[in-house]
């Protein structure tokens, strides 16, 4: 959808097909979707502005986008509210956090 | 219950997606090889971050996270050894090898450019990309280093490969077994660059800039703790060629001997360095390469330049080169805050423009205007006017005497203007010269009295029709130089005498402008100088008083058969005005008071009454030496006429003129009789007799025979035939305000020492007092600096008092080693 480098929005796609259409600013939370998508860095991922997440379930990709969201809107607050994490998903979450460098 | 459900709905992740496919390291390993080799070549854009990422995080979490590190490694030295560095050594041109060695930066300046200029661009271009390509790699192996460099504490794949860069392709020698490095190459190069820049070429600043910054980013050692290269080779390569150019132009510009372009040139590098350190080098070298600049430069040279004849210092004071000066000033001041040698550049040349008014003072100019009039008297006796076999007159020395002041005050504001301008208000440099004029003046022996008599004729006559402001300034002027005195008691003395003349014969043009003086000099040099002079306008003021008080007694114990005579009385405590005028003793001879003519002595006996009767215990010594009186005389003409005229004459005039009341008109008076009948002192009778019969306006007494000189055997008589054309006649006595002639000045510095002998004693004891006991050098010091206010003491003399107040049982011996005083009660 997105090739334009410069775009504010980047297509985050998981495993099994799901696409998540995201602010550029909230994936960039996280350190390895920031390097995939550095303009200076010539990679696909950048010229074009789409992430194929393979590790990642549509499941799990949508809470973490959640989180993105989350986390940009609480960005430098204090006392925010808990998100809710669904207790099934906790260690799949933990595994992504890791691989995304979050 | 809830934990239970949580239990039941946690599942362990799937593993599967983890080591499904390819989970063969050497098949990873592969892909990221290549991928490598790929972004290396620019063709990143074909690959995948997130497969390359993928696979390194497979590699990882297989746990194989060090092998790939070292494969990574590996491949990144095959890189630079194989291809970059290749590409850097083709782009060192045979030119550039052999210039290294040339140390002329004429040799084919244009060739060696045009290939340092390719070889330095090749060199950034090469730098870039493997900064470009290393961020790609490291992004890509984001996962490995965050594992492997953290937990084994081995630094990030990036500084690794930054460090292979340097050790590949900086260090690698520039062909096969040549010693010649890289980074020689380029260390020579840039420095090259710099020096074309410092001969005024123009050069690519961006590409040094950028060499310079890579070496700034490039460490010594493995890991990024250890010293820059920047700093550890380029800098001090830097520095030194620096200072071997800068030995150079202050070689260069020393032989073109001009101290202005010395000035400018310097300037104009300072400048220039420091916007090199901002564009080309880094910020930290510009303190180390001003150091430099100033050490080589400035330091070395400077004393050379500030004396250059014709150019420096000297030559820019004597036409007034502001700017000039305030060059050399901040020159100076960079390398030396006292800024010594141009500090003694200046006070040379006050001292010797100093050295010049001074001599001025003494020796005569031929075209000075002789100013002199009525009064004359036998000129200092130096070797010079003997010969001329004529008397020069006095107040020529007294015009020298205030001229020498003036020329002191222009001269200081010439200075200060130079001061204010071009040495910033500098106060090390104040007090320099401050120094300097001090010294000059005190080379002066008179300059005491000079000043004195500076004040003298101001407050006489120089101030008439001035504003306040314009006095306030003068006397400004002449307390700044008070200030430079160092005998200041000698300078008091001077004073006293010259405003006690003002005062008795009232002459003083304003007491305003005197109290302005004394409160001034208050200020200056402190209570104690001045109590004295105080004490005499005191003095001066009750006398006023006195003198009502008299009058209005005589007025009513009238006697009427008497002739009044108007008589306006000084009362002086002895001790408070100068001793020439309280002195009635003469070398030792005491001197009879004068003998008054009766009607006189009537009058000073009903005073001395009066006073007695006030103030009861006071002893009264007439000093007819200072006074003034008003004659009225009748001159009987040949022809029968009577011609009067009233005459202001000093009080010796008027005892002389009266003797001549009891004797017929044809009797004359020799010299001796007159001197027995009025016990007049010696030396102001013959004075006075001068004033009465050898000026020709003022010819009341014929003198036989006529010369110039009086002689004890000379006859005087009354001389009817004088001639005025006023009634009123002046008949002045050796004016006040002279010059000493050398006996007079013998004099004043015998009474001078007698003073200081009695001040010396005094902060002796004083001293001594407080103590109890003291070391001979610790009581000499603390006496010095008690005196030192005042006047700069003799040490021989503070001896000489220290063995007298032994001798009179003041003070005792305590101990001879070292040599100790005590204080007897």
């Amino acid at each position: 959808m997105a090739n334009n480098t410069t775009s504010d929005f980047v297509t985050l796609v998981s495993s099994d097909g799901f696409e998540f259409v995201i602010s550029r600013s909230a994936a960039c939370v996280s350190g390895t979707i920031r390097r995939m998508l550095d303009p200076a860095s010539k990679f696909s991922e950048a010229l074009t502005g789409r992430c194929n997440l393979e590790t990642l379930s549509g499941v799990v990709l949508e809470k973490v986008c959640e989180y993105f969201l989350y986390n940009e809107k609480h960005k430098d607050q204090t006392n925010v509210p808990d998100m809710d994490v669904p207790p099934e998903l906790c260690l799949e979450l933990l595994m992504a956090a890791d691989y995304l460098d979050t | 219950m809830a934990a239970m459900r949580a239990r039941q709905k946690i599942r362990a992740p799937r593993r599967g997606l983890n080591a499904a496919q390819n989970d063969n390291y050497d098949s990873l390993w592969g892909i990221l090889s290549s991928s490598l080799t790929e972004i290396h070549t620019k063709n990143a854009s074909t690959l995948s971050f997130e497969e390359l990422y993928r696979n390194a995080y497979r590699i990882v979490l297989m746990t194989r996270g060090p092998e790939l590190y070292e494969n990574v490694k590996r491949q990144e030295e095959n890189w630079l050894r194989g291809t970059v560095q290749k590409r850097i050594t083709d782009s060192i041109s045979s030119t550039l090898v052999r210039a290294q060695a040339a140390t002329e930066i004429q040799d084919q300046s244009e060739e060696r450019r045009a290939a340092g200029e390719k070889f330095l661009s090749a060199f950034k271009e090469a730098w870039e990309d493997h900064q470009l390509c290393m961020s790609m790699i490291t992004d890509v192996l984001m996962y490995m280093d965050r594992i492997i460099s953290q937990d084994k504490s081995k630094p990030s794949i990036y500084v690794v490969a930054m460090a292979l860069f340097r050790d590949y392709v900086l260090r690698a020698p520039i062909r096969a077994d040549s010693p010649t490095s890289v980074a020689d190459i380029l260390e020579s190069t840039v420095l090259f660059m710099i020096s074309l820049e410092r001969a005024g070429h123009i050069i690519e600043r961006p590409l040094a800039r950028h060499c310079i910054s890579m070496l700034e980013g490039l460490y010594e050692s493995e890991a990024e703790e250890g010293e820059k290269l920047y700093i550890s080779t380029f800098e001090p390569a830097f520095l030194k060629t620096s200072k071997e150019f800068y030995q150079a132009e202050g070689r260069r510009l020393l032989e073109i001997g001009d101290s202005t372009t010395f000035c400018r040139i310097s300037s104009q590098r300072i400048v220039e360095e420091q916007e090199r350190c901002l564009s080309t080098l880094a910020l930290m070298t510009e303190p180390k390469i001003l150091e430099v600049l100033d050490n080589e430069l400035i330091r070395k040279n400077i004393d050379e330049v500030v004396k250059l004849e014709g150019t420096g210092v000297k030559h820019m004071l004597d036409h007034n080169l502001l700017e000039g000066l305030r060059n050399i000033y901040q020159l100076n001041a960079r390398v030396d805050p006292k800024k010594e040698s141009l500090a003694r550049a200046v006070n040379k040349q006050i001292v010797e423009l100093g050295k010049e008014i001074n001599a001025s003072s003494v020796v005569i100019p031929q075209t000075a205007t002789v100013t002199a009039t009525a009064t004359r008297e036998a000129k200092e006796a130096s070797t010079e006017k003997k010969e001329k076999g004529k008397e020069k007159p006095v107040n020529q020395q007294t015009v020298l005497a205030i001229q020498w002041v003036d020329d002191i005050l222009a001269l200081k504001r010439q200075f200060d203007i130079v001061w204010e301008q071009s040495f910033l208000s500098d106060q090390g440099l104040q007090s320099s010269i401050m120094g300097s004029f001090s010294d000059f003046i005190n080379l002066n022996p008179r300059s005491s009295e000079y000043l004195s008599l500076f004040f003298d004729e101001n407050l006489k006559k120089g101030i008439k029709g001035k504003t306040e402001s314009e006095v306030d300034a003068l006397l400004d002027n002449g307390i700044t130089l008070l200030r430079y005195i160092k005998d200041k008691d000698l300078f008091e003395t001077y004073y006293k005498k010259h405003l006690s003349r003002r005062l008795l014969m009232k002459r003083s043009a304003s007491t305003d402008a005197e109290r302005q003086m004394i409160s001034k000099m208050k200020m200056e040099v402190g209570n104690q100088f001045t109590t004295r002079i105080e004490a005499m306008f005191k003095d001066m003021t009750v006398s006023e008083d006195l003198t009502a008080g008299y009058k209005s007694h005589i007025a009513r114990s009238a006697d009427p058969d008497r002739k009044p005579v108007d008589l306006e009385i000084n009362v002086l405590t002895s001790t408070m005005w100068p001793m020439e005028i309280m002195a009635n003793t003469k070398e030792g001879v005491v001197q009879l008071p004068c003998i008054f003519p009766r009607e006189i002595e009537g009058l000073k006996q009903s005073f001395e009454k009066f006073y007695l009767d006030k103030h009861s215990g006071r002893k009264l010594s007439w000093q007819a030496g200072m006074g003034t009186a008003d004659i009225r005389m009748t001159f009987k003409r040949s022809n029968g006429k009577v011609q009067r005229h009233e005459l202001n004459v000093s009080t010796y005039m008027m005892v002389i003129l009266l003797l001549f009341n009891d004797f017929p008109d044809d009797e004359s008076l020799s010299f001796e009789e007159i001197e027995e009948r009025t016990r007049i002192p010696k030396h102001d009778l013959i004075r006075n007799l001068q004033s009465l019969s050898l000026v020709s306006k003022t010819r009341i007494l014929k003198k036989a025979p006529m010369s110039k000189e009086v002689k004890p055997t000379d006859r005087f008589s009354f001389n009817h035939e004088f001639q005025s054309s006023f009634v009123k006649v002046r008949i002045g006595v050796v004016a006040g305000a002279k010059v000493e002639d050398q006996e007079q000045r013998k004099d004043t510095e015998k009474k001078q020492a007698e003073e200081r002998g009695g001040s010396i004693e005094a902060a002796i004891v004083r001293i001594m007092k407080q103590r109890k006991k003291l070391t001979h050098s610790q009581l000499m010091t603390e006496t010095l600096t008690q005196l030192s206010t005042r006047f700069v003491p003799d040490v021989a003399m503070v001896k000489k008092r220290i063995e007298s107040l032994i001798d009179r049982e003041y003070m005792e011996r305590l101990s001879e080693e070292p040599p100790t005083y005590g204080y007897v009660a």
